[in-house]
């Protein structure tokens, strides 16, 4: 995020939604955009979905999946058109404004309209809100990064903030909202294939060359594979063994049976995990972890703001935090540069080897202060809640770098991308034909998190989301026989999940919508790992043409129970039985 | 007058938090471990919904065993003189009464593996039984080893701290009415309609 949550409460006067159902997935930033609403502030939000954010809303475009880079080319048309941008800070500011300008020509509210069946007026009406702001954010999440052209969606919404100047104040900027505590502090720390601690490029010999003397080991300087390359390249003999821990990858990867074919075939798979997932099941090696609430340190938050972890009980049986685990394996494998004695030291070595973001963030700071964001690089600097304070850009230039964005659903005309050379170009990779004739889109309920390892154990949230549900435009329903709570089929090129139907206006017709928090029904045995956005590599979890179909309760059971063998879900129970015998009566 | 929650859809975005709040207190106090409120979307909004707490209660009306009377300022069920006969629920004019019934010790339920049971949680909700299921109204089901008797907010009467809902919510969407409330409440809109009437601001806001 650019700024800080309370920022939408106390200074947005307009919040525009794009690809986030917040109230559900980050009910405690949608608090703040209800606060604000209750102070005057209007609400845009685009979303194919009918979610309590779109109920909320003042202007709810109700986009079709895949096509947000027309909308926004259509809003910043009209805000090009009609001069209600910030010349003066486009002037001082930015590089690249005209190729843009001439990029989004086309895109005129009428033919948008035509294109994604939008009103023209909404399209108008919520452009002129947002660049008339006093501070407008932009807040967006996988409704936007999930596609084949995440990465263009995102850079067209900097577009959007940059032309308008909506940015760089209090309340103005563009806020990705990451869905997990510590996903931002991961990204920090180089859990990524490219970068080391603090993004520093490992292709870069200045930095590689800091990291070697720091750490007293030889670095490689080739890229890694990105997590969504990882089946292909097991299944093509590249990767022998992998590690995985704090993550559940079966569940919440694409193409569920193409990704365990993978994990079958390793020379070695090690799990570090708080409770035997359904990818745990598959390892030679489960090493137990500490949870939250179990062990020391600092989580970093979706606002770049580092806060402290502290330990409320101790880890049951032999499970341990993951840097113990890590630190001891290292130490086996004779390498003594992780001789850490408790979770202060990392992060003293994180502030040394990254002083430029966090050298100032020290842990009596932290206490003191209840969290700083970053950048903070010596022990008077007051953080940075708000990126691009005055339009200084973290480019070489100190400028924005604007790249126009170019989508059409069958891909862009060779020709249109040749006129505007630095663009991003893509189309989707599905749609719907004949023989899977609805689009199934995927995401989270309220209610459950991620693929339910900790919430499915939680007996309230159990009463409140017992089970899988498949939301069905009732105009579909009506032409399939389906009532409310009748058991449906789904069926992708890949794979095969039955639930019940939830009969609602949520969706729009010829779109199903089901989430991944259940084995028994896990909407990505059913998404496409091979349509992946070519500079991110993110799979487009939100888009697979798909088949509905009306079955009967026999027929679901005969369902549920391949997948029970394919998640081999008794083993957990075994085990659990296993560890404790004393509770076996 | 009764006291009674009830839910600003304004405010409301759908989190499930008082639903939770609702089974874990509940079940904690020794009751029916299951929600009073049930969060409903509808295209005009979305808000929990739970019992009105009515002057003439239909649910107590028609209650043979009387196990749902008026205590302290809110209509309360006994759920341990409760028979489950269920028409408590079918008399509701708001949906607000649902039978439940926590599986015996006999038949434990794992939980996690709720789905494609034979019964619903709680009826009525948007977790309806299964198509078999479907000819018997969804508060008729029922299923072998479960008592089940009919379970409603009770405003969280074992509790200091009120009602649960209330104190968790995370956008301050629901609220206790009781008699100040609502007269201050309407005492403001009396005002309103002075001021629109006369295009004052109200006068100074003493007058009765």
């Amino acid at each position: 995020m650019t700024n800080a949550i309370p920022e939408i409460s106390t200074d947005s006067d307009v919040i525009f939604v794009i690809g986030s159902n917040t109230a559900e997935c980050h009910p405690l930033v949608a608090r703040h955009v209800v606060e604000a609403q209750a102070r005057g502030a209007k609400l845009i939000v685009a979303d194919p979905r009918l979610t309590e954010m779109a109920n909320k809303a003042d202007v709810w475009l109700r986009v079709p999946i895949g096509y947000n880079v027309p909308l926004v080319n259509a809003l910043l048309h009209v805000i090009i058109a009609e001069k209600l941008y910030d010349a003066t800070f486009v002037q001082e500011h930015v590089d690249g404004f005209e190729a843009v300008a001439r990029s989004v020509e086309d895109y005129t509210p009428a033919h948008v309209a035509q294109l994604t069946g939008l009103p023209a007026g909404d399209i108008v009406a919520a452009a002129r809100l947002y660049a008339q702001a006093k501070a407008a954010v932009i807040l967006y999440c996988m409704g936007v990064t999930q596609f084949t052209l995440g990465t263009g969606n995102v850079v067209s919404l900097a577009n959007l903030a940059v032309i308008a100047g909506q940015i760089g104040r209090p309340g103005a900027g563009v806020c990705p909202l990451r869905g997990q505590n510590n996903v931002q502090g991961a990204c920090d720390m180089g859990a990524l294939p490219n970068v080391f601690p603090g993004y520093l490029p490992v292709t870069d010999d200045q930095h590689r060359a800091h990291f070697e003397a720091a750490w007293n080991a030889p670095l490689s300087s080739r890229i890694g594979l990105k997590l969504s390359e990882v089946a292909e390249a097991t299944h093509a003999g590249r990767v022998r063994a992998a590690y995985i821990f704090g993550e559940n990858p079966v569940m919440s990867d694409p193409d569920v049976d193409h990704f365990v074919e993978a994990l079958e075939g390793l020379d070695l798979l090690v799990v570090q995990d708080i409770f035997l997932t359904e990818t745990a099941r598959l390892a030679h090696i489960v090493l137990p972890a500490a949870g939250w609430g179990e062990k020391e340190g600092t989580f970093v938050n979706t606002e770049r703001r580092v806060q402290r972890v502290r330990q409320a009980v101790d880890p049951p049986g032999q499970a341990r935090p993951d840097w113990q685990i890590f630190a001891e394996l290292a130490r086996r494998m004779g390498y003594a540069g992780m001789e850490y004695q408790q979770p202060r030291d990392i992060w003293d070595e994180v502030r040394r080897l990254v002083p430029a973001k966090f050298g100032g963030i020290t842990y009596e700071r932290l206490e003191a202060e209840r969290g700083l964001s970053w950048p903070c690089p010596v022990a008077d600097h007051p953080g940075t809640p708000i990126l691009h304070l005055g339009g200084r850009f973290l480019t070489p230039s100190g400028r924005a770098n604007l790249r126009p964005v170019l989508f059409d659903p069958a891909g862009v005309p060779a020709e249109k991308v040749r006129q505007f050379p630095t663009s991003i170009a893509g189309a989707v990779a599905e749609r719907a034909e004949t023989e899977y004739p609805f689009i199934l889109t995927t995401g989270r309920r309220g209610y459950h998190y991620h693929t339910g390892t900790m919430t499915r154990k939680a007996p309230a949230i159990q009463q409140v989301g017992p089970e899988q549900l498949v939301e069905l435009n009732s105009e579909d329903a009506a032409a399939l026989g389906v009532l409310d709570g009748d058991f449906v089929r789904v069926s992708t090129r890949r794979g095969v999940i039955a639930a019940k139907a939830w009969v609602t206006e949520r969706v729009p017709a010829k779109t199903v919508f089901t989430t991944f928090h259940f084995w028994e029904a896990n909407a990505n045995e059913l998404t496409n790992a091979a349509a992946r956005d070519p500079i991110s590599g993110i799979p487009e979890f939100k888009i697979s043409a798909a088949r509905v179909e009306k079955i009967t309760s026999a027929e679901a059971r005969a369902l549920l129970e391949a997948k029970r063998q394919k998640y081999r879900v008794a083993l957990e129970d075994e085990v659990a039985a296993e560890a404790r015998p004393e509770r076996v009566a | 007058m009764n006291r009674f929650v009830i839910a600003n859809p304004r405010r409301c975005i759908g989190c499930y938090t008082c639903m939770a709040a609702c089974a874990s207190q509940h079940l904690a106090a020794g009751l029916q471990g299951a929600p009073r409120l049930i969060v409903t979307h509808t295209r005009a909004g979305t808000m929990p919904i739970q019992c009105r707490h009515c002057e003439d209660a239909p649910c107590a009306s028609v209650c043979p065993v009387g196990a749902i009377t008026l205590i302290g300022q809110a209509v309360q069920l006994n759920e341990g003189v409760c028979i489950g006969c269920k028409l408590c629920a079918l008399a509701c004019p708001f949906g607000a009464v649902t039978p439940y019934g926590a599986p015996p010790p006999s038949h434990p339920v794992r939980v996690g593996q709720h789905a494609f049971t034979d019964t619903p949680l709680w009826p009525g909700s948007l977790f309806r039984p299964e198509a078999g299921a479907e000819a018997a109204h969804p508060i008729l089901a029922w299923s072998v080893g479960r008592k089940m008797v009919a379970i409603k907010c009770d405003l969280c009467a074992f509790s200091e701290t009120g009602p649960e809902c209330v104190r968790v919510c995370p956008t301050k969407a629901l609220s206790v009415v009781d008699e100040p409330a609502l007269a201050r409440s309407g005492q403001l809109k009396r005002l309103a309609a002075v001021a629109a009437l006369t295009q004052t601001e109200g006068g100074n806001g003493q007058g009765r």
